[in-house]
């Protein structure tokens, strides 16, 4: 018998703010998370802006680890890890620690301890290098493991590292540990860190925006990278009731797809990602009439807003017309593994505040992205059933559906 | 809950292409190690290793186009092909049943990555070529694989450490058994490269790499290492009932599964055991079979100084008194450490062993400590009638994932 599985935590790191109510209440403003670069050196580039977390310390949100020990996307984990376990009103040290898992997406692990080997390599000095260079800690495993280790939880354990569509990849899996019974309570999420191996590769790819990411949009430019992380707790429903847990919303199932088509262009008729969004909402015994608002995967490049669109329209037919789909991108630009986390806790969090997020920076309609983006303001509507898509190079298609929970 | 049966195994390792070859070499204990030098250059010092040597791709990957595929997915494409090919899928029957893939591996691409950064610190991010980019994602490989054979369903890459593979396929069994999917081809794969040996001979968990004897000897009382291998490892899992509609041979069963984590990483020997002992606790009660059901093993152990003890703790603490009549093998002995492939070789090597009633031995095994808890580990292979196999795997930094396979009564 498979258990109902609610979320009743969220937790955030973002460039817009840090746990659920700053982040919230930054994106109902519009405000935009996208600065100038410091952390690495861009003057190479044609372009020196992304979506840095600034003033990150993670000391604060650390119990029994020592952040030092450990790259940037585990500190932004275990942070997010912390603030959705306060939020549910769950203290790490007096859950079942042994049925307790975690299950992270990320795109690229733990990229800064590659690059000090790689320098280390280059400049002939690998023999003097130090842990700076520790590929251990480069493993994308690393980040639920640190996770997992930081909250003592000893169960279910797993890196999914899905590219783009990684955080939902993860919160599927964890979805599926509760449902199943083999686990009573997941962290699940997503977790990634600026680095100079994706704004090199985006930027090579010419993806990348110079300055602002206009999702939909006719003069959309491209994507602008960014970081962040968020994790959502998960617990089957009998449980978040018997605690008297508030419960945001209720994951109704998920779909997941491959183009099997190109590494990194889509479906030129969205097949694999129209696939994705009807299997996920016939998983949630729903129908596109019932879906209140669409998450979109959203990069702001010419090619993906174009086919996403193709896509909802070929899963949604008529009603595509009629629900709201926004892009947060246009705020905190491309989390890579966590941008699809982000966007679940979005979605979460829209159910229980009947509000959506904008697309922002918004100005001129493409004739070929014709739905309703909810254009530069955010909207207060019913949010009864909300879908969460990403897409990832691969071919990786993913849609999550929550719903508002009714006993 | 469908039923998850194995109708496809594919592997390409040092000891050869086919699980026949492969299993024939174990039971000869023969070794696909070497020493390895290439590295020298970089100060990365001589170590025994497993690297795939004669590896020709186009000899299971003909007639298109190899460029955009790196070594790992290469590896990975090539298992895959093997797995699929003894069964005569077309890829009009794998669209058809939107078969998916889910890989395991440690490492993935990062010498890919490695490779695309260094160029660009040489030469300059205007150097980087975008083709080479598409491979420095993670889950590269997986897509690869999928456009290569036309897999269209779910379709997943998994890292948990050197366990990653086994939890693959673990994950794919649940995929199947709650019906979320029909087929999906499951395991793991690992480059040879400089990077994870790099890691490990910085850790000195490398055999050899403090003057003693360079040979990885799992359960020998003077083990001091374990040596990095290369390869991939797919099985085709289906639920049972999709593959005889279909009419393909059912090779063996998943019957239970489990994967767990020491929260101290490997650094508290007591955590480590009770979280290795618990996965196969639960795989035990997954898979609905009792300790003395249990036929044979094949253990996780490579030679390391520290794992491979605990391990041994591990399984007579979650068998009882059934350890000291299991028969065991650790291939990783012959193989080296094959990381995110490991657990997926070890399990079609253990298939192979229910069905050819042969379990290989662990070669230069002849010396355990006094009291070691596994007293039927040795070097001799042997004969077995045994229907119910147990895979252990573990990582170093904490991961367990243990897996019950039986032959279909």
């Amino acid at each position: 018998m498979r258990r109902r599985v609610v979320v009743t935590g969220v937790g955030v790191v973002s460039s817009i703010g840090l746990g659920r109510r700053q982040f919230w209440a930054s994106l109902m403003d519009g405000r935009s998370g996208i600065s100038p670069v410091e952390s690495m050196d861009t003057s190479q580039h044609g372009f020196h802006r992304g979506g840095e977390v600034k003033g990150f310390t993670p000391d604060p949100w650390f119990r029994r680890l020592d952040a030092r020990c450990m790259g940037r996307a585990s500190q932004f984990g275990v942070a997010a890890a912390r603030m959705a376990l306060d939020d549910a009103g769950l203290d790490p040290l007096e859950v079942d620690a042994e049925s307790a898992g975690v299950a992270m997406g990320t795109t690229s692990g733990e990229p800064e301890y590659l690059c000090r080997f790689d320098d280390h390599v280059v400049a002939g000095t690998l023999d003097k290098a130090g842990p700076e260079a520790d590929l251990f800690r480069y493993l994308a495993h690393t980040i639920a493991a640190n996770i997992a280790g930081e909250m003592g939880f000893g169960g279910v354990n797993a890196t999914i590292p899905c590219a783009c569509a990684a955080g939902n990849y993860a919160i599927a899996h964890a979805f599926d540990a509760i449902a199943s019974g083999r686990s009573d309570l997941m962290l699940a999420g997503g977790a990634d860190a600026f680095a100079r191996v994706p704004y090199t590769g985006f930027a090579r790819l010419g993806a990348v925006a110079p300055e602002v990411c206009r999702p939909f949009d006719r003069n959309r430019k491209g994507m602008i990278p960014g970081e962040g992380a968020a994790v959502l707790v998960l617990e089957p429903m009998e449980h978040a009731l018997r605690r008297g847990s508030l419960i945001w919303a209720e994951i109704g199932g998920y779909g997941l797809s491959c183009d099997a088509y190109h590494m990194t262009s889509a479906h030129p008729e969205g097949a694999g990602a129209a696939r994705a969004m009807t299997s996920a909402m016939a998983r949630s015994g729903i129908g596109p009439d019932d879906v209140s608002y669409i998450s979109a995967h959203g990069t702001g490049t010419a090619s993906n807003d174009r086919l996403e669109t193709i896509a909802v329209k070929r899963a949604f037919r008529e009603s595509a017309y009629r629900t709201p789909i926004s892009s947060i991108k246009s705020m905190l630009g491309h989390t890579m593994g966590a941008a699809s986390a982000i966007e679940a806790a979005v979605c979460t969090v829209a159910i229980h505040e009947n509000r959506v997020p904008a697309t922002m920076n918004f100005e001129e309609p493409d004739p070929e992205c014709d739905l309703d983006y909810v254009p530069n303001r955010a909207r207060e509507c019913d949010v009864r059933v909300a879908m969460s898509n990403a897409f990832a190079f691969g071919g990786a298609n993913s849609s999550l559906i929550f719903k508002r929970f009714e006993d | 809950m469908n039923r998850v049966a194995i109708t496809g195994m594919g592997i390409v390792s040092s000891l050869g292409d086919s699980q026949r070859d492969v299993h024939a070499a174990f039971c000869e204990g023969r070794s696909g190690l070497r020493p390895v030098t290439r590295f020298e250059s970089t100060g990365v010092p001589c170590c025994l290793a497993g690297p795939v040597t004669d590896f020709d791709e186009k000899k299971y990957l003909p007639g298109r186009n190899l460029r955009p595929l790196d070594r790992l997915a290469r590896l990975a494409t090539s298992a895959v092909k093997l797995a699929l090919e003894a069964t005569g899928w077309t890829p009009e029957l794998l669209r058809a049943s939107e078969a998916g893939l889910a890989l395991g591996t440690m490492f993935g691409a990062v010498h890919t990555v490695g490779e695309f950064d260094r160029g660009t610190v040489i030469n300059g991010p205007g150097s980087a070529s975008p083709l080479d980019f598409a491979n420095t994602v993670l889950n590269a490989a997986a897509g690869q694989a999928a456009i290569w054979h036309g897999l269209t369903g779910i379709n997943s890459t998994l890292t948990t450490g050197a366990t990653a593979g086994l939890d693959a396929i673990g994950y794919a069994t649940d995929l199947i058994r709650s019906g979320r999917a029909a087929v999906i081809v499951a395991g793991g794969v690992e480059e040879f490269s400089l990077e994870p040996v790099y890691a490990f001979e910085r850790s000195g968990l490398l055999c050899g790499s403090h003057g003693d004897d360079p040979l990885p000897v799992p359960f020998h009382a003077r083990r001091n290492g374990l040596a990095p291998g290369e390869g991939a490892a797919f099985v085709v899992l289906e639920d049972l009932d999709y593959a005889l509609a279909g009419g393909r041979p059912v090779l063996a069963e998943i019957r239970g599964h489990a994967s767990t984590l020491d929260t101290s990483g490997g650094r508290d020997g007591k955590l480590s055991v009770e979280a290795m002992a618990r996965a196969i606790h639960i795989a035990l009660r997954d898979a609905g079979c009792g300790p003395d059901e249990i036929d044979c093993l094949s253990a996780s152990a490579n030679g390391s100084v520290t794992a491979d003890g605990r391990e041994a703790c591990a399984v007579a603490c979650a068998l009882g008194s059934r350890a000291a009549r299991l028969p065991v093998t650790a291939v990783k002995s012959m193989l080296g450490d094959t990381l995110g492939a490991s657990g997926a070789m070890q399990l079609i090597d253990l298939v192979e062993t229910l069905r050819q009633g042969t379990l290989p031995g662990i070669p230069n095994l002849d010396e355990v400590d006094a009291g070691f808890p596994l007293p039927m580990a040795g070097p001799e292979s042997r004969e077995l009638d045994a229907r119910i196999g147990l895979v252990n795997s573990v990582g170093a930094h904490g991961s367990c994932c243990s897996l019950v396979v039986a032959l279909r009564k």
